[in-house]
């Protein structure tokens, strides 16, 4: 596909990388020349300098046989008036990155007006992964599918888990609960297990579930922590404030410190939370607003080692649950490394929706659409919600246990209605299911891709 | 320094170059000549490149740094290697004088130490003119065109080795826009042994000769070039041909995309197409009492100012004996050369223009000290970065071209032949003055200045930098 992607940031220059890797035309437009050199020196893409809601750069760029404009530089409202001026010019799909909370119902507006295919608000995706979080404090990570039936869940075997050194296949025995393990990551490698996979500790272990089950696996692994109920909060940034909205419906208490008094104030105006208007980074303000009474801390502030550094200081203090929002996305690794195991980026996530969109879009029409996409384990695995919109041969209504896929591929789930099967071997995929499939090594982007 | 890649790299292109040299091979056999000289070396090329490549390094990235060094030595690489046919067919006897004769091949300069050609074998020759089409786009180009980039960074070696003051892709996609490049250059030269053929040149000589043009070498397979032939048709057709093959390849990807608005933007093109007209009517006046008709006249004067200003160095007459007006007039375009992104040599005319229009800047400043002011190309302002690469690469050009001059004055030749031996090799174009004129060459120089003219020619082809770098110590640390 043709796509133009506008602004050269953090955030378009990782979907510049991703993209490009997947074999798309792809020009950037950023008014930064030297910004944009530093792309095009590190991805194969064309680079055009100025600014992306100018007609003529957009002429540049070609935006008239574009299949797709990416609008994500740092203004909201060059990105909305970029989108807008594309599909004026003959772009068909437009995406537009718009995190002014102000202007979530004029985006409504604009998508159904100005037929803007698709806009993310990057602060309330991170906020819904945070909350989803917040209701699985066991796990480190928590992707959902088929609209939240379906969870995949990351956490770490501790050395003292009573899982250690135990093959899959025994596993499953010993417990009477439907779960599938879809992924280990051990060493920095990621593996796709099989029956006589044995886990070890240390291990970073994906599973699936339905939602119900996987309390019931948390318990019986000894990882399970009860719900959370009180939440500190340091920095009260768009982030907060979209969090803070989920956390009043589900009745969970939350103290809030923010240096900023306006922004305070904003957020006391709106929410019936506790909000204290102090340095968050300074140790004594964190012990005043009771960070050892806490269930869950959040680091949420704009800066990132801030928020590496108190959390790692609430880490120290055993809370159940400690988030941290990292905007930096090179250094995930070494945070995990460092122990700060659920890591929540705004941009990260920012990059992997518009990522799964294209992804979707590329499939678009055929007999099985990419509903979702998810990269799990350190981004080294990929889980793809595939509908099933007509039979396919070779791969529907066949047992799964005769089907041959390809080496590093599990389908790890069907959605069947509102039936989740935790597949065996002699499980079948047929017409209108939703199957949720892991895989690592080659990119997959339909169902048919997974048979060797 | 990325060492293993850069021998990965250096790997495909040996294999690249023992593809290619199938070819001479066929043609050997065709003509009944030994095709042992050419099976030895693709022999000697696949066993050393075998360790290079049969291991992927695992990391693969590569830097401008390593960009520039895989440029520099791909290209020092393919020469010592492409002379070993001439080496060990004995058609040219001494190593030295093969490799001086297959970097003049590869670079497009088309500067010979042979004085004798036509008696040498045909599969040997061809091999000589193919050698011109291959260095005319270039190798890596090539490499990019036929290999899957799974690396973006590969923009880097497109940059080492494309021409020109400023570098871009014409299409997002670095191996289409290879390909589209490579699919241009091919087609031109196909269209161009179809016209030869039919003013009634021989196959073979329409090929290499054909080869020589789009390449913009200059190489020939006759003792008096392209005169040879006294066929004005084929004169006039390969004379239009090395000014087509001085164009940017991009405008031709304009054209056929039927962008004309960009073409007619493109002030290089203008110019370039003005000084060939211009320099032609100033020569035909100035020679026009020499030649028994008007249409020989603009001929010869049109095909001279063709082979020059594209840096070809095909030749119909000797302009030795031209009045010195028209000689200078030649020395200029020498030195001017075409545009950026052709396969010809010289400043490259979009460079001189920035020059130009970078001097009446500094004039206005110093008028106006606080004034503002932008130089533009084309309509759009170009970046001060641009603007001191060009003056950088201006200085370079003349610290060179001096230090080569003077160190050639060493063998005794008198400064003419110096001078003009030197521009001929760092643009690339091949027959200077005096002693290198259209009928002389370069034999007499010494295996030093051979090896030294040889340098230059690599260097003009690669735009210096690819080859100075090579002599700073810290391109070589590991990383």
């Amino acid at each position: 596909m043709n796509i133009i992607i506008v602004g050269g940031g953090t955030v378009g220059s990782a979907i510049c990388a991703q993209l490009a890797r997947e074999n798309h035309d792809i020009t950037v437009v950023d008014e930064n020349a030297a910004a944009l050199s530093e792309i095009a020196n590190s991805c194969d893409v064309f680079g055009v300098a100025g600014n992306g809601a100018e007609i003529s750069i957009l002429r540049k760029a070609h935006a008239d046989k574009a299949d797709l404009l990416i609008a994500v530089s740092a203004k909201d409202e060059t990105n909305i008036l970029c989108c807008a001026a594309a599909r004026k010019l003959g772009t068909k799909h437009t995406v537009a990155r718009v995190r002014n909370p102000e202007y979530s119902e004029l985006m409504q507006l604009l998508q159904s007006d100005m037929n803007l295919s698709f806009t993310i608000n990057p602060e309330l995706a991170a906020a819904n992964e945070i909350y989803r979080l917040l209701r699985f404090p066991s796990a480190a990570k928590i992707n959902t599918f088929c609209r939240g039936k379906v969870e995949l869940a990351e956490f770490i075997i501790e050395e003292s888990s009573p899982f250690c050194g135990i093959t899959l296949n025994e596993l499953r025995r010993k417990l009477n609960i439907k779960f599938l393990v879809c992924g280990v990551l051990r060493e920095g490698q990621a593996h796709i297990p099989s029956g006589h996979f044995s886990l070890e500790a240390g291990d970073t272990v994906c599973v699936t579930a339905p939602d119900k089950e996987l309390t019931n696996l948390f318990k019986a692994m000894g990882v399970y922590k009860t719900p959370i109920k009180n939440v500190l909060i340091a920095g009260g940034g768009r982030t907060t404030y979209y969090l803070q909205s989920l956390l009043q419906n589900a009745k969970i208490n939350s103290t809030i410190i923010e240096k900023d008094e306006e922004v305070c104030h904003a957020l006391a105006a709106d929410y019936s939370c506790t909000v204290i208007c102090d340095d968050s980074s300074r140790q004594e303000t964190l012990l005043e607003a009771g960070i050892k009474k806490a269930d869950a801390f959040l680091a949420l502030s704009d800066v990132d080692e801030e928020n590496a550094i108190i959390s790692m200081y609430a880490k120290s203090l055993e809370l159940d649950k400690v988030i941290t929002m990292i905007s930096r996305i090179s250094y995930m690794d070494f945070f995990k490394s460092a122990g700060l195991e659920s890591i929540v980026s705004p941009k990260s996530s920012t990059v992997s929706n518009i990522v799964r969109y294209v992804r979707s879009m590329t499939s678009a029409g055929e007999a099985s659409d990419i509903e979702a996409l998810h990269k799990i384990l350190n981004d080294s695995v990929e889980a793809l919600e595939f509908s099933i919109n007509s039979p396919i041969e070779d791969v529907t209504d066949i047992p799964l246990k005769q089907l041959k896929p390809r080496a590093g591929v599990l389908i790890a789930c069907i959605v069947r209605g509102n039936n989740v099967i935790i597949p065996t071997g002699d499980d079948v995929i047929s017409k209108n299911d939703t199957v949720i499939v892991v895989t690592s090594g080659k990119r997959t982007e339909s169902i048919k891709d997974i048979i060797a | 320094m990325n060492y293993r890649m850069l021998g990965y790299l250096f790997g495909i292109i040996m294999l690249i170059e023992a593809a290619l040299m199938v070819l001479p091979l066929i043609v050997s056999m065709v003509f009944r000549e030994s095709p042992v000289p050419f099976l030895l070396t693709v022999a000697a090329l696949i066993v050393l490149s075998f360790p290079l490549i049969c291991r992927k390094p695992k990391d693969t990235r590569i830097y401008a740094k390593e960009g520039f060094v895989t440029a520099a030595g791909a290209w020092v690489l393919l020469s010592l290697f492409g002379a070993l046919p001439f080496f060990f067919s004995g058609a040219i006897p001494n190593y030295i004088d093969a490799f001086f004769e297959t970097v003049s091949g590869f670079t497009t300069t088309g500067a010979s130490i042979l004085t004798e050609v036509e008696s040498l074998p045909k599969g040997i020759l061809f091999w000589r003119s193919f050698t011109h089409w291959v260095g005319g786009m270039g190798v890596l180009v090539f490499m990019l065109a036929i290999l899957p980039a799974d690396n973006g960074q590969a923009m880097h070696l497109l940059r080492a080795e494309v021409p020109g003051p400023t570098k871009d892709k014409i299409v997002p996609k670095m191996r289409q826009t290879a390909l589209i490049l490579y699919g241009i250059y091919m087609c031109l030269t196909l269209i161009l042994i179809f016209l030869l053929l039919l003013t009634k040149m021989p196959l073979y000589d329409s090929v290499v000769n054909a080869f020589a043009t789009a390449g913009t070498g200059g190489f020939s397979v006759k003792n008096a070039s392209i005169g040879a032939y006294s066929n004005p048709a084929a004169e006039w057709i390969i004379g239009i041909f090395m000014i087509i093959f001085g164009i940017n390849f991009n405008v031709y990807f304009l054209l056929l995309v039927k962008r004309f608005k960009d073409i007619f933007k493109n002030e290089e093109l203008r110019l370039y197409l003005l000084i060939c007209v211009l320099s032609t009517i100033a020569i035909t006046a100035n020679i026009f009492d020499c030649f028994a008709s008007t249409e020989d006249a603009i001929r010869t004067s049109f095909f001279q100012v063709s082979t020059i200003v594209s840096t070809t160095g095909f030749a119909t007459t000797d302009f030795n004996h031209w009045p010195s007006f028209s000689k200078t007039i030649l020395l200029l375009l020498m030195i001017l050369g075409s545009c950026a992104g052709s396969t010809a040599g010289g400043l490259k005319i979009s460079r001189v223009i920035i020059a130009v229009k970078n001097i009446f800047r500094s004039i206005k400043k110093t008028v106006r000290p606080r004034s503002v002011n932008v130089v533009r190309l084309d309509g759009d302002a170009i970046s001060e970065t641009t603007l001191h690469a060009t003056a950088n690469y201006l200085s370079v050009y003349f610290a060179l071209t001096v230090l080569t001059t003077l160190l050639l004055s060493l063998d005794g030749f008198d400064l003419e032949t110096n001078l003009s031996a030197t521009l001929a090799c760092i643009n690339n174009i091949g027959p200077g003055f005096s002693v290198v004129g259209p009928t002389g060459n370069y034999s007499g120089f010494s295996y030093f200045s051979k090896l030294l003219l040889s340098f230059d020619m690599l260097a003009g082809r690669l735009e210096f930098m690819p080859l100075l770098i090579l002599f700073s110590p810290s391109v070589w640390k590991r990383n």
